[in-house]
C-alpha cells in the first residue's frame, strides 16, 4: 500500500478544462498581440537610435553647412578654425583619414586574407581552436591601449633606428590600425570561406588541383562577396578609430608632400573631433563644424555598411544558389 | 607545369598563409609584452624610504616607529650631503648671505636693547657695527676679487673691538673667514657660473630626496616626497652625474649628444665629494627594498600627474560607467535578439530593423561622443536639474547604445544555437511560445547570452571616445552623483598619462600602469567569456 501511493501522483492531474472558454481564447489573443506588440516596440528602439543620431547630429552640423556652404568645407584644404576669418576647409582632415586607412588596408587585406584562408583551408580543427582566441584577443584590445603602443614604443623606435623626425606618422597609425582590423576581415572572410561549401573544394581537389590552386582559383572568387564585405568592415574599423590616430598619427593638419611620403604626419576627421573638442566654445561656429565633420564620417561609414550588407546578403544568398 | 613546381608553388603558399597567421600572433606578444611587463613594475619594484613615508602620510599604512626609525638612519646618511651642499652655497649665493648678514644685525640690534644700553652709545656702536655689515655685503656682491679681499680684511681686522664681545655680531668673522677662503680658492670669475649649475644639483638632488626635513615651503603636491622608487632614484642619479649636451662634431653636421660627467662642472670644490657621496651611498639615503603594492588597484591619487597612490577611482569609475551601460543594453538587447528570431518574418520592417542594428554596430565610435553630447548631456540636465556637464549617466548611456548592437546579435547567435528539439518537445507539451522561450530555450541560450554580454562589457570598458566628451575627466575623483559629475575612467587617464610629456614621463611605470590594468581587466573578462562558450558548445553537442 505504502508504495502504490507515490505512484498514483504521477499520473496526469487533468482538473483544469482542456478546452478554453472563448473569452479565455480571446484573451491569450489579445495577450499575445500586445506582447508581440511590445517586443516589436523594444526591437524597434534600435531605430529610435540610429534616427536619433543622425537626427541629432544633422541638426547641428546643418547650421554650419547654411552659414558657410558645403563647397568650401569639401574641397578647400585650409582648415582654420579659430582664425579671422576661420576657414572650415575639411580637405585636409578627410585626406588624413584617407591616407591612414589606405595605409592600414594595404597592411591589413592581404595579411588577414591570406590568415581567414589558412584557419578555414588549412589548419586543422583542433590547431583552430587555439588561434581563434588569439585573433579574439587581438580584436579585444581596448584601442587606447592600441594607442598607447604606438606612441610609447612603436613611435620613439621609428625616431630612433629610420632617423625620423617624428615617430608618430601616416605609417605608424596605419600599422597599428591594420593590427586592429586584421581580426576583422580574418572572421568575416573565413565564415564566407567556409559558407562556400565542400563540394566546391572536393571538386577542385578531385580533378587535381593542388590546394593552392583550389584555394586561389576556386575558393576565394568563389566567397569574393563576402572577401569583399571584409574588406569593407576593416575599412570602416580604421577610418572610425578615434584614439589611434589621435595618438600615433602626429596630428599636423597637412596633406603630405610628396604624396607617397608615408612617414609625414596627418590629422584624420575623428582625432580633429576628439582634440578640438575641448578648445571650441559651446554654439561656437568651430563646434558646429566638428559635428560637420562628424556628420560626413556618419554618412561615410553609413554608405561603407550598406555597401557591406549588400555584399553580405550576395555571399550568403549566392551560397544557396549554388546548392540547388 | 610540371607537378613538383605545382607542390612547391603550394607549399610556398601554404607557408606564406601560415606566416601571417604567425605575424598575427606575433603582434599580439609585441602589444601586450610590454604592456604587461613593463605594467607589472606599477605594482612590484624596489621601493625607497619615500615610499614607506608616502604610505604612512597619505594612507595610514606602515609601522610609525619603523619608519621613523628607518628615517633617522636615512637622514644620517643625507645630511652629509646636505651639510656640503650648504657650505658651498653660502660661498656662491650673495642672496643668502646677505640675508644673513642683515639678520645677524637685527639680532645685534636687539641683543643691545635688551642690555639696556645707553641710547648715545646704541647708536655709536650701531654704526660700527653697521660698516661691518656693509663691508660684508660690498665683499658679497662685487665681482671683483681685490676689492672683495679689501672688504673682507677690513672686517677680518675689526675682530679685536669691544662692541661686538659676546653678540651675535661675533659671526661676521667667521662668514668673512669662509668667504675669503672661498675668493682665494675659487676666485669670483666661476660664481655666476657655479650659481647656475649648483642650482640645477641642488634641484636633481631635491627630486631625489623629496623637501628637507623642516622645510615648510612646499609649492605642489608633487613635491611632497621623494623619489619613491629605486628605479627612478637611479634615473635622476644618472641626470646628476651626466650633462647632455649637443656638439657640433664637424661643422656643418647634425649636432650630436654627448654626456659629460657633471662633476667636471665642480673640479677643484668640495662639491666633488657629492658626487662621489651620491654615487656610492645612495642605498643608505635611500634604503631601497623589494615592494609588492599591490594596493595600487584600490588607492586613489590626489595629485594630477598620479606621481604617488594608485589607479582606484579609474577602476571604479569604469566599472560604474561599463555596468550601467550594461544594465541598460542588457535587457533591450536580449529582448531585440528574441523578438527577431521568434516573432518576426522576413519582411520589409523587419528587414529596416536589421539594417539599422548594423548601422548602430558601424558607427564610429568618436560620432557616438559627438551625439551623446548633443543629446544625453543636455538631456540628464533637464532630468536632473544640473548644469549640463559631463556625468556618469551621460557616459553609460552613450555607451549602452554602442554595446546594444553587438548585445543584440550574440543574443541572436545564442539564441540560434540551442537546439530545436528543445522547442519543440516545449511547445508540444502544450507550453506557450513565450513560456516556452522563457522556461526552455532562454536558460538554455543563457550561456551563450553572457558570453556576450562579458564580450561587450570588455568592449564598453576599454572605449573612449565616446566618454571623451559625456563621462570622463582628467582630474578628480569619482563623483557621489550619477548625474552630475564626470568620472575618471582607465582608457582616459591611460590617455593623458601616454600623451602629457612632462607628467607622463615622470611616472613611465604609470603610464605602463594605467594601461596594464585597462588590459588585465578587458583580458579578464575576454578569457572568461572564451571559458564560458567552450563549455557550452560542449554542452550543446551533447559532449
Amino acid at each position: 500500500m505504502a508504495n502504490q501511493t507515490p505512484q498514483s501522483t504521477k499520473v496526469a492531474d487533468f482538473d483544469r478544462p482542456l478546452l478554453l472558454t472563448p473569452g479565455q481564447d480571446w484573451g491569450n489573443y489579445l495577450i499575445n498581440i500586445l506582447g508581440q506588440a511590445l517586443l516589436f516596440l523594444i526591437t524597434s528602439l534600435s531605430v529610435v537610435a540610429v534616427l536619433l543620431i543622425f537626427f541629432f547630429i544633422i541638426r547641428k552640423a546643418l547650421p554650419f553647412f547654411l552659414k558657410h556652404g558645403v563647397m568650401e568645407f569639401f574641397t578647400s584644404t585650409a582648415w582654420y578654425p579659430e582664425g579671422s576669418p576661420a576657414e572650415f576647409g575639411a580637405g585636409t582632415l578627410m585626406a588624413g583619414s584617407l591616407y591612414v586607412t589606405v595605409g592600414a588596408l594595404l597592411f591589413a587585406v592581404p595579411g588577414g586574407i591570406l590568415a581567414a584562408v589558412f584557419l578555414s583551408d588549412i589548419l586543422p580543427f583542433k590547431a583552430r581552436q587555439i588561434v581563434k582566441p588569439i585573433i579574439e584577443i587581438l580584436a579585444a584590445i581596448p584601442s587606447v591601449a592600441y594607442g598607447f603602443f604606438a606612441i610609447i614604443v612603436v613611435a620613439p623606435w621609428l625616431q630612433k633606428h629610420l632617423g625620423l623626425v617624428t615617430g608618430t606618422n601616416i605609417f605608424n597609425a596605419s600599422l597599428i590600425l591594420a593590427v586592429m582590423a586584421v581580426p576583422t576581415i580574418i572572421s568575416v572572410a573565413e565564415d564566407a570561406l567556409t559558407a562556400a561549401g565542400r563540394e566546391l573544394r572536393e571538386a577542385s581537389l578531385a580533378l587535381g588541383a593542388t590546394r593552392a590552386e583550389t584555394i586561389i582559383k576556386v575558393m576565394l572568387p568563389a566567397a569574393h562577396s563576402g572577401i569583399i564585405a571584409a574588406i569593407i568592415l576593416g575599412m570602416m574599423r580604421a577610418i572610425g578609430e578615434t584614439m589611434v590616430v589621435w595618438m600615433a598619427a602626429g596630428n599636423a593638419s597637412q596633406i603630405p608632400t610628396p604624396w607617397w611620403n608615408i612617414f609625414a604626419s596627418v590629422r584624420t576627421m575623428t582625432a580633429t573631433i576628439a582634440g578640438d573638442m575641448a578648445e571650441s566654445p559651446e554654439g561656437s561656429d568651430h563646434r558646429l563644424a566638428l559635428f560637420a565633420v562628424g556628420l560626413t564620417l556618419l554618412a561615410f561609414t553609413f554608405l561603407l555598411n550598406l555597401a557591406s550588407e549588400h555584399f553580405l546578403g550576395r555571399s550568403r544568398g549566392g551560397g544557396k544558389g549554388r546548392k540547388k | 607545369m610540371t607537378i613538383g613546381f605545382r607542390q612547391k608553388l603550394d607549399a610556398l603558399f601554404t607557408s606564406i598563409s601560415g606566416l601571417s597567421v604567425i605575424l598575427m600572433t606575433a603582434a599580439l606578444v609585441l602589444v601586450l609584452g610590454p604592456i604587461l611587463l613593463k605594467g607589472a613594475s606599477a605594482v612590484v619594484f624596489r621601493g625607497t624610504v619615500e615610499f614607506r613615508q608616502m604610505q604612512l602620510e597619505l594612507f595610514g599604512r606602515g609601522n610609525v616607529l619603523d619608519i621613523q626609525a628607518e628615517t633617522t638612519e636615512v637622514e644620517a646618511a643625507r645630511n652629509e650631503v646636505y651639510s656640503i651642499i650648504d657650505h658651498f652655497k653660502k660661498g656662491i649665493d650673495a642672496d643668502v648671505q646677505i640675508k644673513q648678514a642683515r639678520d645677524i644685525y637685527r639680532e645685534y640690534g636687539r641683543q643691545l636693547r635688551l642690555r639696556q644700553i645707553p641710547s648715545d652709545k646704541f647708536t655709536a656702536w650701531r654704526q660700527k657695527v653697521r660698516k661691518l655689515r656693509d663691508a660684508l655685503e660690498t665683499a658679497y656682491t662685487t665681482s671683483d676679487e681685490k676689492e672683495a679681499l679689501e672688504q673682507l680684511d677690513f672686517v677680518l681686522s675689526q675682530q679685536n673691538i669691544p662692541e661686538v664681545d659676546d653678540t651675535a655680531a661675533g659671526q661676521y668673522f667667521q662668514m668673512a673667514r669662509d668667504y675669503r677662503k672661498i675668493v682665494t680658492e675659487v676666485g669670483l670669475d666661476h660664481k655666476e657660473e657655479y650659481a647656475d649649475k649648483f642650482k640645477q644639483v641642488e634641484e636633481i638632488i631635491k627630486d631625489i630626496f623629496g623637501p628637507r626635513p623642516g622645510e615648510s615651503t612646499i609649492l605642489m603636491a608633487s613635491e611632497q616626497f621623494g623619489m619613491t622608487r629605486w628605479d627612478r632614484t637611479l634615473f635622476h642619479l644618472n641626470r646628476l652625474l651626466w650633462v647632455e649636451e649637443w656638439v657640433e662634431k664637424k661643422p656643418g653636421e647634425p649636432l650630436v649628444k654627448v654626456q659629460r660627467p657633471r662633476v667636471e662642472q665642480f673640479a677643484g670644490t668640495e662639491m666633488v665629494k657629492v658626487f662621489d657621496l651620491m654615487e656610492d651611498n645612495l642605498q643608505a639615503m635611500q634604503h631601497p627594498k623589494l615592494t609588492i603594492y599591490w594596493q595600487y588597484f584600490f588607492d586613489g591619487d590626489k595629485t594630477t600627474g598620479h606621481f604617488f597612490g594608485g589607479v582606484g577611482p579609474e577602476i571604479l569609475g569604469t566599472l560604474l560607467l561599463t555596468i550601467l551601460s550594461m544594465l541598460f543594453a542588457f535587457p533591450l538587447g536580449v529582448i531585440s535578439a528574441a523578438y527577431l528570431i521568434e516573432c518576426a518574418g522576413d519582411n520589409l520592417v523587419i528587414r529596416i530593423i536589421r539594417t539599422c542594428i548594423n548601422t548602430l554596430a558601424g558607427v564610429p565610435s568618436i560620432v557616438f561622443g559627438l551625439f551623446g553630447l548633443a543629446f544625453w548631456v543636455p538631456m540628464i540636465s533637464t532630468i536632473s536639474g544640473n548644469p549640463a556637464g559631463s556625468s556618469i549617466m551621460a557616459g553609460s548611456l552613450t555607451l549602452a547604445m554602442l554595446i546594444l548592437p553587438i548585445i543584440i546579435r550574440a543574443s541572436e547567435e545564442a539564441i540560434r544555437s540551442v537546439p530545436h528539439t528543445y522547442k519543440e518537445a516545449s511547445l508540444s507539451l502544450g507550453a506557450s511560445k513565450l513560456r516556452t522561450f522563457v522556461t526552455v530555450q532562454f536558460p538554455a541560450a543563457l550561456p551563450g547570452i553572457l558570453t556576450g554580454v562579458i564580450l561587450s562589457m570588455s568592449r564598453a570598458a576599454g572605449e573612449t571616445a565616446p566618454i571623451l566628451f559625456t563621462a570622463a575627466v582628467a582630474v578628480g575623483g569619482v563623483p557621489d552623483s550619477l548625474f552630475h559629475g564626470g568620472t575618471l575612467a582607465l582608457p582616459y587617464s591611460a590617455y593623458n598619462l601616454a600623451v602629457g610629456d612632462v607628467t607622463g614621463a615622470r611616472v613611465p611605470h604609470n603610464q605602463f600602469g594605467m594601461v596594464m590594468t585597462l588590459v588585465l581587466l578587458v583580458l579578464l573578462l575576454n578569457i572568461v567569456a572564451i571559458v564560458i562558450r567552450s563549455r557550452v558548445s560542449k554542452k550543446l553537442l551533447g559532449h
